[in-house]
C-alpha cells in the first residue's frame, strides 16, 4: 500500500511534536488507542482562558504513518480553532485531506478520539478549578 | 476488520440438515455425497461447519489435521481431473475454501477471532460509530483499553524512543537497558497471563454452546466481551514485547 505525499510529508515533518505542562489548568491532555493494531496517541491543546481559543497543540504517536500523520495534521487544525469549533472536526475531513485508504481509516478515527480526549480533559480542569474557586468564596 | 458475510451462528442450519446430491439424488455429506461419492458444489457455510464442528474455541486438533489432510487429497484436482469441469471447478472452490478453514481454525487465537466475528463483533466498525455518537452527544468517547495501560504503553515507547536514539549516537546507557529488559520480562509474564484468561474464557464459551439453545443471549455476549477485552490487550502487549526485544536486539 503507497501512502499519500501528504502522509508521507507529514510523517518526515510531523508538525508539532512534543508535550506541554500535564499539570497546567489551561492545558488537556488526551490519550487514546486503537488494540487493532496497537498504535498510541497523545494530544495536547492550551486553551486561552478568556477566548477559548486553543493557543498551543503538541502530539506525540506511537503507531503507523497514517497514524502519525493523521495527529499531526490534527494539531494544525486545532491551533487557533474556539474549543466548540475544535468539537466540529471530523475524522472523514481528516481521511479526505491526507487520502487515507480505508484500511486507515481508523487512524483518523484514532485523531478526533484524541481532539475530544483532550478537550474533555480541559473542560473537566475547568469544572474542576470552578468548583475550587467556588468553595473558597 | 472486513465485514463478515457468513450466517450468524443462530441462523445456521441445524446439522441434520440435509441436501440432494446433484447427481445420484440421495442425501449427502457436506463435501461429498455419501451414496455416490461426488464432490458437492460448495455452500455458504462458515468454517466450523465446514469441518462438521460445532462453533467451540477448544477442538481436537490432531482431528482437524487429519480431517484436512484427508479432504485435500479428495479435493485435489488430479483426483478429479476425470470428472465433468462444472465438478473440477467445485473441487477447486470447496479445496480453497477448506484452505481458508484449515489455516483460520488451526490457530486457537485465529480462531478467537473468527468466532468473534461470526458473532457480530467489528471493532473498527464499533469504534467508529461510538466516535460519531460522542460527536452528536458531546459525551467522552470511553476508550475500550484501560487507561492505565495506554499510559505504560506510552511510557514504555517513550523509554524505548530514549533508547534508540542513545545507541544511535553511540551511547549505552546500561540502567537504561537493565531497566528495559527487566519490563520486557514483565511484559512477557503478563501475555502468559492474558492468555490464561483467555483460555478460561473459552471454556466459558463453550460451556454454553454445550448448553444449546438454553444458554441465554445476554450470557453469550458477555463471554464474547471478555474475549475481546483480553485480546485488545494482547494485542498492546505483543507489539510492545516485540518493539522492546527488536531495540534491545538492534
Amino acid at each position: 500500500m503507497a501512502y499519500s505525499d501528504k502522509v508521507i510529508d507529514h510523517y518526515n515533518h510531523p508538525r508539532n511534536v512534543g508535550s506541554l505542562d500535564k499539570g497546567s489548568a489551561d492545558v488537556g491532555t488526551g490519550l487514546v488507542g486503537a488494540p487493532e493494531c496497537g498504535d498510541v496517541m497523545k494530544l495536547q491543546i492550551k486553551v486561552n482562558r478568556e477566548t477559548n481559543i486553543i493557543e498551543d497543540a503538541k502530539f506525540k504517536t506511537f503507531g503507523c504513518g497514517s497514524a502519525i500523520a493523521s495527529s499531526s495534521l490534527a494539531t494544525e487544525w486545532v491551533k487557533g480553532k474556539t474549543i466548540d469549533e475544535a468539537l466540529a472536526i471530523k475524522n472523514t475531513e481528516i481521511v479526505k485531506e491526507l487520502s487515507l485508504p480505508p484500511v486507515k481509516i481508523h487512524c483518523s478515527v484514532l485523531a478526533e478520539d484524541a481532539i475530544r480526549a483532550a478537550i474533555g480533559d480541559w473542560k473537566k480542569k475547568q469544572e474542576t478549578t470552578k468548583l475550587v474557586a467556588a468553595e473558597a468564596k | 476488520m472486513i465485514k463478515s458475510t457468513l450466517t450468524p451462528i443462530s441462523n445456521k442450519p441445524l446439522p441434520d440438515d440435509t441436501h440432494a446430491c446433484w447427481s445420484c439424488g440421495a442425501m449427502r455429506a457436506e463435501h461429498f455425497c455419501e451414496s455416490c461419492g461426488k464432490v458437492q458444489p460448495p455452500a455458504p457455510v462458515d468454517y466450523f461447519t465446514f469441518f462438521g464442528l460445532q462453533p467451540k474455541v477448544n477442538l481436537d486438533a490432531a482431528q482437524l489435521e487429519e480431517d484436512f489432510y484427508q479432504l485435500s487429497r479428495k479435493l485435489h484436482p488430479d483426483v478429479s481431473a476425470r470428472a465433468s469441469a462444472r465438478e473440477q471447478e467445485w473441487s477447486l472452490e470447496q479445496s480453497s475454501m477448506l484452505n481458508d478453514a484449515y489455516r483460520t481454525l488451526r490457530d486457537p487465537i485465529k480462531r478467537t477471532q473468527y468466532l468473534l466475528r461470526l458473532e457480530g463483533v467489528e471493532l473498527e466498525e464499533q469504534s467508529k460509530s461510538a466516535t460519531e455518537e460522542a460527536r452528536t452527544t458531546g459525551q467522552v468517547k470511553k476508550q475500550i483499553v484501560p487507561p492505565g495501560l495506554l499510559e505504560e504503553v506510552f511510557e514504555l515507547n517513550m523509554q524505548l524512543e530514549e533508547l534508540r536514539m542513545q545507541k544511535k549516537v553511540g551511547e549505552d546507557d546500561l540502567a537504561l537497558i537493565k531497566e528495559i529488559g527487566r519490563q520486557k520480562l514483565e511484559l512477557e509474564e503478563k501475555y502468559e497471563s492474558l492468555l490464561e484468561e483467555l483460555q478460561k474464557y473459552w471454556k466459558e464459551w463453550d460451556g454454553l454452546i454445550d448448553r444449546g439453545r438454553e444458554a441465554a443471549a445476554d450470557e453469550r455476549a458477555a463471554v464474547i466481551k471478555k474475549m475481546v477485552d483480553v485480546l485488545n490487550r494482547r494485542n498492546y502487549i505483543r507489539n510492545l514485547v516485540r518493539d522492546l526485544t527488536s531495540a534491545l536486539e538492534s
